[in-house]
């Protein structure tokens, strides 16, 4: 991969910290000084415990919230132009639409058009092409005429892949894709990704807490938890590395793969592991992220 | 009299040819956006804007802006439009702000709005009777008189002018909410996504309330702030009831809200009946009828 191309997804020591809303909030950071590459046509996979700031990573990524500090950039350009231009596609973690909504499927899929289109402007030839497209790859075609309603979640979640693709993105973020999936469902997800890379030559960023998911379908992997604790092929993700992201969470979660989670094991207090997750105070544990 | 009588002289006197192009028109502008009323769970919000409007009022009668002439009627009229605006857009801040808890929100805007009203009706009217005692007692009974046509509508004084104000409103917001319908759609049917396919879900909200609000007065005009609001939910409730194809829904809304104009309007002039009361009941028996019709279809699967 060449170093010289424009990255997909350049972030540049960003910090990003909520505000403080009502009475008794104190600020909260979610983020703490971030920095990576992602290169096009590549596929990162972002994993860390809940409360790691992978949400607010993705929010950053799409430019619905602003980095207190640093600088985002998707193909050179503000993460919100980027996404007004329609190159960026993006993947809910939950379905929250109201599915009572008089709605087909390919009207639906239609909907990750409008980015590219005036209010009042109908849907083009064209539009309607790319929409088609979509459904094939996802293979949505003969759900195209039923109700939003009427699906199973499986097709419901291809269905809301086909809507975040029909724009033809160049970059496409799913959030927790594979969550509550069982392993063949997992299997078949990957392959259906694999095959969307190849075709539409998209760049993906995959956040996600399924270490088994991310490890079986990204190039490279950022682990996230509150700060970058590494940034790497999946390969170089040693159980000592998983182990600081995920604190003790992991040995329980992974224990048929032999993680040796020594670090956080060997707190005697659970209290005393960080909040980062990032090992336990007593072991004086440092962050080694590869970006440093 | 028979019905054609009815229509041959009642509708082609000139009193009441203007409201029925304005009943008509407003009903319109009730089924198309009563899909999205529905959908989008903003019911109540149209309760609570229409009881708003009733501070409006106040407002403007405490202006001195009575509406007993057309020129008057129309200034009230912008007063009740801007504190209605207000109202929907105050109510859409406070929800915001406390994390998305609308109904008490609207249970705010609305309280406070009726308790305004009904103060400032006071106010106005201890105006007339410090001015002049000796008609203070039919001064009393006028402003009661006023009171209920407010909360229960009296579209049979409406004339040209007035029916012009309620058209051209009308056909305003349902121009716009046809130039956005595929923005509002996407919004009402995903908005938790919105921002992230480049539409601000904020300023889409409060767009949309902006229009519910000016469609809440104008159907004030015919029913009232206790009933218009029911002009805003029954026909798209009704048309759900029978189609889930968008363009039909929204067809069917529109259908259902004309019709039941037509037939309130009718039965209202015939028997006598005040006109909005009788709209909003045919509308509501529209209603009944299409979610018997959808339990027969489900039952016959």
């Amino acid at each position: 991969m060449s170093s010289d191309a424009q990255p997909a997804v350049e972030i540049d020591h960003v910090s990003y910290t909520y505000p403080a809303t009502g009475f008794d909030a104190q600020p909260v950071d979610a983020l703490q000084n971030i920095s990576f590459k992602v290169d096009e046509r590549t596929k990162l996979g972002v994993l860390g415990p809940n409360g790691g700031g992978k949400s607010t990573l993705i929010k950053l990524i799409l430019g619905i919230i602003a980095p207190s500090q640093g600088k985002i950039r998707v193909f050179g350009l503000s993460p919100s132009k980027a996404r007004s231009e329609g190159l960026v596609g993006y993947l809910p973690q939950r379905i929250e639409a109201d599915l009572d909504w008089p709605m087909s499927v390919e009207q639906v899929i239609e909907h990750g058009r409008f980015s590219k289109l005036k209010p009042w402007q109908r849907l083009s030839e064209q539009d309607h092409k790319a929409v088609r497209h979509a459904m094939e790859l996802v293979d949505v075609l003969d759900l195209a005429n039923r109700h939003i309603g009427s699906l199973s979640g499986g097709q419901l979640q291809r269905v809301m892949i086909a809507r975040a693709i029909a724009g033809e993105p160049k970059l496409l973020v799913l959030d927790e894709p594979t969550v509550g999936v069982d392993i063949a469902g997992q299997q078949r997800f990957g392959n259906m990704i694999e095959t969307l890379q190849k075709e539409m030559g998209l760049t993906l960023i995959v956040v996600t807490h399924d270490m088994r998911a991310i490890a079986a379908m990204a190039d490279r992997i950022a682990c996230l938890s509150r700060s970058l604790h590494f940034h790497d092929s999946p390969q170089g993700l040693t159980p000592g590395v998983l182990a600081q992201v995920f604190a003790h969470d992991v040995a329980g979660v992974f224990g048929d793969i032999h993680i040796d989670a020594h670090r956080a094991d060997e707190c005697d207090d659970p209290s005393h592991i960080k909040p980062s997750g990032c090992g336990c105070e007593d072991q004086g544990c440092s962050d080694h992220g590869a970006d440093k | 009299m028979n019905t054609l009588a009815l229509l041959q002289t009642e509708v082609a006197s000139p009193s009441i040819a203007p409201v029925i192009f304005a009943a008509i028109t407003i009903s319109i502008l009730g089924g198309a956006l009563s899909v999205f009323v529905v959908l989008k769970r903003l019911a109540f919000i149209g309760q609570g804007v229409s009881h708003a409007a009733f501070g409006g009022v106040g407002i403007a009668l405490v202006l001195g802006v009575h509406g007993a002439t057309s020129l008057s009627a129309i200034g009230q009229l912008a007063i009740v439009i801007a504190f209605s605006i207000l109202a929907a857009l105050w109510i859409a801040t406070l929800s915001r702000v406390s994390k998305g808890r609308t109904d008490t929100a609207i249970g705010v805007v609305l309280s406070a709005s009726m308790a305004l009203g009904f103060v400032l009706f006071t106010v106005a009217e201890s105006g007339h009777d410090h001015d002049d005692h000796g008609h203070a007692v039919a001064e009393h009974q006028d402003e009661h008189h006023l009171i209920e046509e407010i909360l229960f509508g009296n579209i049979l004084d409406t004339d040209w002018t007035k029916a012009g104000v309620a058209i051209g409103f009308s056909l305003i917001v349902l121009l716009t909410t046809w130039l956005m319908r595929r923005r509002f759609i996407f919004w009402a049917f995903d908005e938790p996504v919105c921002d992230a396919y480049g539409i601000n879900s904020k300023r889409t909200t409060d767009l949309f309330l902006i229009l519910l609000a000016l469609s809440v007065v104008m159907a004030m005009q015919i029913a009232g702030v206790v009933l218009a609001a029911a002009m805003l939910v029954l026909p798209g409730a009704a048309a759900l009831n029978i189609s889930n194809r968008l363009s039909s829904v929204f067809g069917f809304s529109i259908l259902i809200a004309v019709i039941g104009a037509a037939v309130g309007m009718l039965i209202g002039f015939q028997a006598d009946y005040p006109i909005g009361p009788a709209i909003v009941l045919s509308q509501s028996v529209l209603y009944l009828v299409t979610m018997l019709m959808n339990k027969a279809m489900s039952r016959l699967r």
